[in-house]
């Protein structure tokens, strides 16, 4: 995954990525990260759960905006399951 | 029969560390990936409501129609499958038995987020999205990550780029 965002940064295409496994991604290095210490196959949430859904993909793709420093991993504390999530979609 | 029982195994495996969440650490504790000392870096020029964007996931996401990936293998399948980007949920799948994806079976956008992305394009959020988008299968190990960053890799670069992507999104399964 980090694999990827290097190559395809390297190429000239800003990435950014979502990891449940922070490990590797310190190994891997990928330019822009956000973790999330989810379970692996639930990297944007809740099946169903369309507006948290919305939520994580607009804050990871707001990363390519904000972030600065390469190599930085965000790791904002957001639970994976059981949460309402405001749709701010509209502020 | 050693192959399905394989399969199985790992099946078996991405279960328990849904069940017990703490054991996914473990898990990986042992398990060396590649480390690298330089960050690539593509400062972005646009903002996102003026940009091409394209979903790269490594779940095992592809068309029903297409190959699925090789699950024999033990270093992995570093191929990857060309998506349309307005494909329906309905004509995807998942082919990945390292990770439990029952419940992206049931709603694929958590691992592949293809309907939330076109609402953020129609919200002015995305300026569009790219035509295709591309799935991997993670778990690739071995003599295939050399494939994966020296031919794959560059080859789905190539196409972003003729399509004119500014920035890619990737998520994992």
């Amino acid at each position: 995954m980090g694999l990827i965002q290097r190559v395809l940064e390297e190429e000239g295409i800003a990435t950014v990525g979502i990891s449940v496994e922070r490990k590797f991604t310190e190994e891997v290095r990928p330019p822009r990260t956000m973790f999330l210490r989810w379970p692996y196959g639930h990297a944007v949430g809740e099946p169903g759960n369309v507006e948290q859904q919305r939520f994580i993909v607009k804050k990871a793709l707001e990363l390519l905006e904000t972030m600065q420093t390469p190599g930085e991993i965000v790791a904002p504390p957001y639970r994976w399951r059981r949460v309402d999530y405001l749709d701010d979609s509209k502020t | 029969m050693k192959k399905i029982l394989n399969r199985l195994k790992n099946r078996f495996l991405t279960k328990l560390l849904v069940w017990f969440p703490a054991l996914k650490e473990k898990a990986v504790q042992n398990v060396q990936s590649i480390a690298f000392d330089t960050i690539p870096w593509k400062k972005v020029e646009k903002p996102l409501s003026e940009s091409r964007l394209a979903l790269i996931t490594t779940a095992g996401v592809h068309l029903k129609t297409q190959e699925p990936f090789d699950m024999v293998d033990s270093s992995g399948d570093p191929s990857f499958r060309e998506i349309p980007s307005d494909s329906g949920i309905e004509d995807l799948m998942i082919t990945h038995d390292y990770f439990d994806h029952k419940d992206a079976d049931t709603d694929i956008n958590i691992v592949y987020p293809s309907e939330r992305l076109r609402e953020l394009v129609e919200e002015g959020k995305i300026g569009s999205l790219s035509s295709s988008f591309y799935g991997f299968m993670g778990h690739i190990t071995d003599h295939h990550v050399t494939t994966l960053l020296e031919e794959t890799g560059p080859d789905v670069a190539r196409r972003l780029k003729k399509d004119e992507v500014d920035v890619a999104f990737v998520a994992p399964g």
